[in-house]
């Protein structure tokens, strides 16, 4: 029930956002959903002229995203935010935190996940 | 020439909310900024899948103690719309009234929090003198100063009397009144000037390309105001967004003051136009799908998206509130600026960190 | 340059907009919402409907034992419980919860009523 949404996949991605920088779209945010089937859905949101225009993929975890902060650099803080809660693999972010730019330095596992993952450096699974 | 690093430490007096920056300097001159948020996550997103759709207004409104009545507007148009939910327009007028109550009190907030950071105490005084007139009226119509709680999914749950209506007229009247001398001294005195024109200036495209929104993006010359879709009862009141040109720290003031007088316009046509009738209607069922939802806070613009899978609780909430989205202009302004303006460059974005952090 | 001057004067010859709490306190409003105060006892039916839409979860009620229990210090004094109670015997106070050493909680009992039955019998006799 959102309009505008546009189903694509991780590689055409790059090219995608590279568009809408091209149209004069301003980039508002990005939400990550985890689905009940272990997948993660990302929508990318943009708008021009008080209309949305989003974009979506859809990723297993574990799945590398590549980082859209070199085209649209206030995409850096909402990345680094989807890589810890989540544990949503993305590579190449400008200013990467590692993990801990909201939780703190002794907290290993991904909070928003309906099922936990636990990094193995705990000595776990 | 070495490089010394300073932090601006998350305890400062001219900051409201805890945020923590290291800045590279060389002699007065800030190089680089590198920022450290995470004092104030409290976890909420996931503390709303837990809890039943109409209890979740209780949590979204207490994110933030400056927008919060916007916050709790947000969500339930959201699911208003989503269950295809049509209020009385009774409500809606209510909606705008203290919608546009709390921007007074959240610009009369910030402008004596600038003058504070330049030293300006007497001002600083001045301006929240007229905010707690702003908080009395909240708390005789809706019964807490700040967090009000009168939004629920399908209307408001209070009305506001006839005399009371009379009341906040006057009241309203009395701080456009004040207002006129406070802006002598903000638009025209000699050192207050000194301290602001010419300081971090965005311009226009660059303000586009980040991503700026709200006051931010309106001083850089871009007429952006969310509020002309027309949510709510915007859609029959008569007003302009608030644009200037020059994008410095003086253009942001300047806007912010003069939204508080378009806000008190808003508030007395919205009194004169005001329909009798119910003020909710009754909701039933369970929200499915997905739904996106924007309203304009006093710092901008803020994006609630909500996905509902048919039970009583969520499957997800995503809100992203608009300090959030002009930090990336605080990292791009100060680089270049001297160490004295950095405390007011913090302050003109208007940082809200505990909306940014949830 | 000096615009401030005539408000500096009048701060001067008037009186101070400050007030000497605690020995001036402000009258509250009729509808200020300080804390939930309690609740009638003896009309309460204990349905439980006021624990069920407690967002806080910081009403009990105990069906068996016939009694009605709050905690003060979870209550975010929302309204919701007064709002919808059917016998209309939860109210609101103006008075704020002040801070404590404990954090107790309040808790009513409805006491038995007295045997209507014994009493018509002595009438007739």
């Amino acid at each position: 029930m959102i309009e505008n949404v546009i189903e694509i996949s991780v590689d055409q991605l790059l090219i995608e956002v590279q568009n809408a920088m091209y149209d004069e779209y301003r980039f508002v945010t990005c939400t990550c959903v985890d689905t009940a089937d272990g997948k993660l859905d990302i929508y990318y949101h943009f708008d021009k002229k008080l209309v949305l225009k989003n974009l979506k993929i859809s990723v297993k975890k574990g799945d590398e995203v590549p980082s859209v902060s070199k085209i649209y650099f206030s995409a850096l803080l909402v990345e680094n935010e989807m890589k810890e809660l989540f544990g949503l693999n993305v590579t190449n972010i400008l200013i990467d935190y590692g993990g801990h730019m909201l939780l703190s330095d002794d907290e290993l596992t991904s909070p928003m996940l309906k099922q936990q993952i636990v990094i193995v450096q705990k000595g776990e699974e | 020439m070495s490089k010394t690093v300073i932090p601006f430490g998350p305890q400062h007096p001219v900051l409201p909310e805890p945020i923590h920056l290291k800045l590279v300097m060389q002699d007065e001159k800030v190089l680089e900024a590198i920022p450290a948020i995470g004092y104030v996550h409290r976890g909420l997103e996931k503390l709303t899948e837990t809890k039943e759709y109409t209890e979740n207004v209780f949590i979204v409104e207490r994110i933030c103690g400056i927008c919060s009545f916007m916050h709790a507007q947000a969500y339930c148009q959201g699911l208003e719309s989503l269950m295809g939910v049509q209020i009385p327009d009774r409500a809606k007028y209510l909606r705008v009234i203290w919608g546009e109550l709390h921007r007074i009190h959240s610009h009369l907030l910030w402008l004596g929090l600038l003058a504070d950071s330049f030293g300006f105490e007497s001002l600083f005084m001045q301006l929240w003198r007229n905010r707690e007139k702003v908080m009395d009226i909240m708390e005789e119509t809706a019964g807490s100063r700040i967090i009000i709680s009168t939004n629920q999914v399908g209307g408001t749950r209070r009305d506001i009397s006839k005399e009371l209506l009379i009341k906040i007229t006057i009241i309203v009247d009395e701080i456009k009144e004040d207002m006129r001398q406070v802006e002598k001294v903000f638009l025209k005195d000699y050192t207050v000037k000194h301290r602001l024109v010419g300081i971090g200036v965005l311009t226009s495209e660059k303000a586009y390309s980040l991503g700026a929104v709200g006051p931010m993006a309106r001083a850089s010359g871009i007429k952006m105001d969310l509020r002309m879709t027309g949510y709510a009862a915007y859609g029959e009141l008569d007003f302009e967004p608030v644009v200037e040109k020059d994008g410095d720290c003086y253009a942001r003031t300047s806007v912010r003051l003069k939204e508080v007088y378009q806000s008190v316009a808003l508030i007395k046509q919205a009194i004169a136009k005001m329909p009798a009738g119910e003020i909710s209607v009754p909701v039933k069922g369970n929200p499915t799908g997905e739904i996106i939802s924007r309203v304009e806070q006093p710092r901008g613009e803020v994006l609630y998206y909500m996905k509902g899978n048919g039970t009583k609780k969520l499957d997800r909430l995503r809100i992203r509130t608009p300090t959030f989205a002009n930090i990336p202009t605080l990292l791009q302004m100060l680089p270049g600026s001297q160490l004295a303006d950095v405390p007011v460059l913090i302050l003109t974005i208007d940082p809200c960190i505990s909306c940014t952090e949830r | 340059m000096f615009d401030m001057i005539g408000n500096v004067f009048k701060n001067l010859t008037s009186k101070p907009a400050t007030r000497k709490y605690p020995f001036e306190k402000r009258p509250s409003y009729k509808s200020t919402r300080g804390r939930v105060g309690g609740v009638g006892i003896d009309d309460c039916i204990f349905c439980g409907i006021c624990s069920k839409r407690c967002p806080s979860d910081a009403i009990n009620v105990n069906k068996l034992e016939k009694s009605w229990e709050i905690d003060p210090f979870k209550c975010v004094v929302c309204g919701v419980c007064a709002e919808v109670c059917p016998k209309k015997c939860i109210y609101m106070e103006e008075e704020y919860t002040a801070s404590a050493y404990n954090k107790g909680k309040l808790k009513y009992t409805q006491q038995p009523k007295p045997d209507v039955k014994v009493s018509q019998e002595v009438v007739q006799k």
